[in-house]
């Protein structure tokens, strides 16, 4: 699938990760049992039109680039809309995805996010919700850790997300209705259930 | 000030349909205390005496009452504070607070245990409260209140002392999908334990409990049925004194979740014939930490110790004492003792009446948002609906509504499943917004909300 480029600030020009290498549906050989039930994505997540660009930034790059242009944004409407926009980019996930398995715990939105690691050893994510605004949490978190290695997504500390925090949710403390750490902590762990 | 009172032509009560006059009864005490309820203590003995009324416009009851109420006068995100969400938690009145600060001030001791001037005070103002609250139900005796964290503890402790020791394989248990959340797991957990059934009583076409359904699935194999008594989704209201009748006859108790009514209305409980009935503090504009449970003193008696057994002793205290294992929470009952003060200052039925009419004019103004179904029966003549609306607007996921009302317009309501996970899933739905008012709340609280998710809506919209 192929996702135009989102136009934002020449500070924070975003491109997409890159793709990994075609990959079968066989699993992984270092995959154990209990990471058969995340469920593994047969297509590429994204492509985008420089293959080795965006996997040489960091993730705390992307972190900083997403808080500044999110702190940049001074009227929280404007952050709000900021991410609707987001939201729009985001692929949807395929139905098969939207199980039990991979819904992410708390109650305020559903959501979903699947995770596996490919033949570069880099970790490749997916995530999808029914709330717009939770939507645009995913395209964030989904831009700034899919395609990274492991230990840069386990690195990422909850406070480094703090100067993220949109503006919206704003509980910093670890609560079922704060979608945005939820996923991540659901990104983190099942990246630490691959490696 | 606008005057919410039913025949007065200052205030223009919207006529749809289904909502033909509504005709309640005023009393002396709506129409005429009020003007003076803001400038005096509140305590029972002044409120309720007439008084002269200088000027035709009284002001509503949300009006006289809300500068009691010191949070509701602030700002959120740059608007002024509009808190719609009674239903999970009330306010509290400057005089509620003041019990506690005299209490921690005046004279905090342990209870029941000492023998010093501050423990014998302590102890007569946590007896008291307790007295309050039996008065306040008007329940026989004050041995049958007895003193929990909250309703949903209230439950456990019926559900693992009367359950555990009364229940046998096969026996039913009877409970409608609509419960909460803290009502239905304890019953599941005992039911795995003794082997006894759980039953659920679905809706009808009016999003309310299916009575007739309720009356089939009784039977002498029915040991307890568990019903709430105002739904805290749906708005509707049981008719509990029939469902204790029937249950009765053949031969179940009845455990009445009372937390969504004994904070709005008269709740009687000998009339009501219940065997059980629960109810939280914070609902009721008292402390949170507080709860308690009624039970029959026979009852209550039959039933062992919940929380703690002791080893070396070969018989229990009375009831309620045998239930109220450590230190209690005392200045929180002492504060509950002063919420039913002020609740019984205004009085039940003026704070019945105020929320039915409110309550009415937020479900037909939430009905001017175009492809919103709101959940529950609309209301009527016949149907009294809690003064609270859970709803869903098309394409709008409620948790998003949610945010944006209280990111732009400081108007706090809750969405989600409001720990009736069953219900939701029965209505099809995830999840909902649910806007719920509380005496304090205006008429202009109403119109600021839907203002604001009239914006919301159109937001959204126009990133479609």
């Amino acid at each position: 699938m192929l996702f135009s480029i989102p136009t934002t600030t020449a500070s924070t020009l975003l491109t997409l990760p890159s793709p990994s290498s075609h990959f079968s549906s066989k699993l992984n050989a270092a995959v154990t049992p209990k990471q058969i039930q995340l469920k593994l994505s047969v297509n590429p997540p994204l492509t985008a039109s420089s293959s080795s660009s965006s996997s040489s930034r960091g993730v705390t790059d992307k972190l900083n680039n997403l808080a500044s242009e999110f702190a940049s944004l001074t009227e929280p409407i404007d952050r709000v809309k900021r991410l609707l926009h987001y939201a729009s980019l985001l692929p949807p996930l395929d139905q098969s995805d939207k199980v039990h398995e991979n819904r992410v715990s708390g109650c305020s939105t559903e959501v979903w996010m699947v995770a596996h690691i490919d033949e570069g050893r880099k970790m490749r994510f997916k995530a999808d919700s029914d709330s717009e605004i939770s939507k645009g949490f995913c395209w964030c978190l989904v831009w700034m850790f899919d395609g990274a290695e492991p230990e840069e997504v386990l690195t990422v500390e909850r406070d480094d997300l703090v100067g993220m925090n949109v503006g919206l949710n704003n509980v910093k403390a670890r609560s079922r209705i704060n979608t945005w750490h939820n996923v991540f902590f659901a990104m983190q762990k099942a990246t630490q259930d691959l490696i | 000030m606008e005057v919410l009172l039913p025949k007065l032509p200052s205030f223009k009560f919207p006529t749809p349909s289904y909502c033909r006059s509504i005709t309640t009864k005023t009393s002396s005490c709506v129409r005429v205390g009020f003007r003076r309820l803001s400038s005096l203590p509140v305590c029972a003995s002044t409120v309720n005496e007439a008084l002269a009324d200088p000027t035709v416009d009284s002001p509503s009851l949300g009006h006289s009452t809300r500068p009691h109420f010191p949070i509701l006068h602030q700002e959120v995100n740059g608007s002024k504070l509009v808190y719609i969400d009674n239903a999970a938690t009330s306010q509290k009145p400057t005089a509620v607070i003041k019990a506690l600060q005299n209490y921690y001030e005046g004279y905090n001791s342990n209870v029941h245990r000492g023998i010093h001037f501050l423990s014998a005070k302590a102890t007569d103002e946590y007896e008291s409260a307790r007295r309050k609250v039996e008065a306040f139900i008007n329940a026989s005796d004050s041995r049958e209140i007895v003193f929990t964290r909250n309703a949903t503890e209230a439950i456990n402790l019926v559900a693992y002392s009367w359950g555990l020791s009364n229940l046998k394989p096969g026996d039913e248990i009877i409970l409608t999908v609509a419960e909460h959340h803290s009502a239905i797991v304890p019953w599941q957990l005992v039911a795995q334990k003794v082997g006894a059934v759980l039953k659920f009583v679905n809706l009808n076409d009016e999003e309310v409990p299916n009575i007739d359904q309720l009356k089939e699935l009784l039977s002498r194999k029915t040991k307890i049925v568990v019903v709430h008594h105002v739904s805290n989704v749906l708005a509707s209201v049981l008719p509990i004194k029939d469902i204790a009748h029937w249950a009765h006859d053949v031969g179940a108790k009845i455990l009445v979740d009372a937390c969504q009514s004994v904070p709005h209305m008269t709740v009687d409980v000998q009339d009501l014939d219940v065997d059980f009935l629960v109810a939280s503090s914070h609902k009721m504009c008292g402390p949170t930490g507080i709860g308690f449970l009624y039970g029959k003193l026979d009852l209550l008696s039959s039933m062992p110790p919940f929380l703690d057994v002791y080893l070396d002793h070969s018989t229990y205290a009375e009831p309620p004492s045998r239930f109220e294992a450590g230190t209690p929470a005392i200045g929180e009952a002492i504060g509950l003792g002063a919420a039913i003060d002020y609740l019984s200052g205004i009085g039940m039925e003026a704070i019945h009446e105020y929320e039915v009419e409110l309550g009415t004019y937020l479900y037909e103004r939430l009905l001017s948002v175009p492809n919103i179904h709101i959940y529950g029966p609309a209301p009527s003549k016949e149907v009294k609906r809690a003064s609270l609306c859970s709803f869903n607007v098309e394409n709008l996921h409620p948790t998003d509504l949610a945010t944006f009302l209280d990111q732009q317009h400081g108007v706090a309501i809750r969405s989600g499943h409001h720990c009736a996970q069953p219900l939701h899933r029965y209505l099809g739905v995830n999840a909902s917004a649910r806007a719920s008012l509380y005496f304090y709340n205006t008429k202009e609280d109403v119109d600021n909300f839907i203002h604001a998710l009239h914006d919301t809506v159109s937001f959204f919209n126009s990133f479609k």
